[in-house]
């Protein structure tokens, strides 16, 4: 009885995604990749991810950008306020290198995985929306499902 | 009548709509075919000419790497922007990505790519510092001045009636050595890259 409990658990939860996205300085071709899935192209929502902006009532955090100075403390909180199970995936190049931005003269401090733990990342610049609904629909199910039996 | 709610019913439970509701997948998550990824090896041999690391206009995307024998481009995802352009510089198609060398064998298109040396004049002190440091000059020239000074008209550049003349900057291989030695910053390596089409330009 337990187990299909809990089947139904991980069914339902792995149609329940809800994603907040946060900017910390890029140029907004990732963002407007992020926002290419909510259109009826891709449609996001078929496949149960919700995009919220509010780390609140998230469980994924898309991390955009190559993480200036003001974003560091502040990116911090936001991943804070994210209730458990979450994770954070990184978008694009920016948040793993740096990219156009990581130049001389650059004030800019990537990679992101130095403040706030990533669970995956997304190369590209910008990455398909394929790839980023593909990448969030992946790593969904390994991070919630028997989220309680994971608990320490 | 058609506004019942039994017609609504007989409408919405059906096999079909019920499917399309819950399972629908109106886009399927597979890239098209002219998407340009990341370029893949093509299993053509690598002569190490770094063309692909001379055109890339990302720091750290691309990496010529020896692997025994042979060379083989590595590519960097988090660096790499996709943009092809080591794809289309490269004269072996060791790479391939998307449609860009089925499209560079059609329109029989090329990248060329050479080195324009520039001096500054006024900051220029006519030292000869590069004139010595370049490897290209010690080839051409071994009997190279201290001071910059050659009776060889092969080298790239050298002081003659104190002046300091390029000569042949057709043979510049791109390693900014003068430009490190330079003292007053006076001599720069521009890279200037060539697209032509069936060998016009």
């Amino acid at each position: 009885m337990t187990d299909l409990l809990q089947k139904l658990k991980n069914a339902v939860r792995s149609r329940s995604i809800h994603v907040a996205y946060v900017d910390t300085g890029s140029c907004n071709g990732c963002d407007i990749e992020v926002l290419a899935c909510l259109s009826p192209r891709y449609d996001l929502e078929q496949y149960g991810i919700y995009v919220h902006n509010n780390p609140r009532e998230a469980d994924i955090l898309l991390v955009i950008g190559c993480c200036t100075p003001q974003w560091e403390d502040k990116l911090k909180e936001v991943w804070e306020k994210i209730p458990e199970p979450k994770a954070a995936i990184a978008i694009g190049n920016c948040p793993v290198s740096g990219c156009v931005f990581n130049r001389e003269g650059g004030y800019v401090n990537p990679p992101v995985s130095k403040h706030i733990p990533i669970a995956a990342s997304v190369p590209g610049c910008p990455p398909r929306p394929t790839e980023i609904i593909r990448a969030v629909l992946s790593l969904a199910p390994t991070i919630f499902a028997d989220y309680e039996e994971k608990k320490p | 009548m058609g506004f019942s709610i039994i017609w609504y019913l007989r409408e919405f439970i059906r096999g079909e709509w019920l499917k399309n509701f819950f399972f629908a997948k109106t886009a399927p998550l597979v890239d098209p075919p002219y998407f340009r990824g990341y370029p893949a090896l093509t299993g053509k041999e690598c002569t190490h000419c770094l063309s692909c690391m001379m055109i890339c206009p990302t720091p750290g995307a691309i990496e010529v790497l020896r692997e025994g024998e042979t060379w083989t481009p590595h590519i960097y995802p988090g660096h790499c922007i996709r943009c092809g352009l080591c794809v289309e510089a490269c004269p072996e198609d060791v790479l391939d990505v998307g449609r860009v060398l089925e499209t560079q064998h059609r329109d029989q298109t090329e990248i060329s790519v050479r080195y324009q040396v520039t001096v500054k004049p006024e900051a220029c002190v006519r030292c000869g510092n590069c004139v010595v440091a370049c490897p290209v000059n010690k080839e051409a020239d071994p009997q190279l001045g201290a001071t910059g000074t050659s009776a060889n008209d092969e080298v790239i550049m050298k002081i003659r009636n104190g002046n300091l003349w390029v000569i042949h900057d057709e043979k510049c291989t791109g390693c900014k050595t003068c430009e490190e030695v330079c003292p007053t910053d006076a001599i720069a390596i521009a890279r200037v890259a060539e697209g032509t089409q069936e060998g016009k330009a």
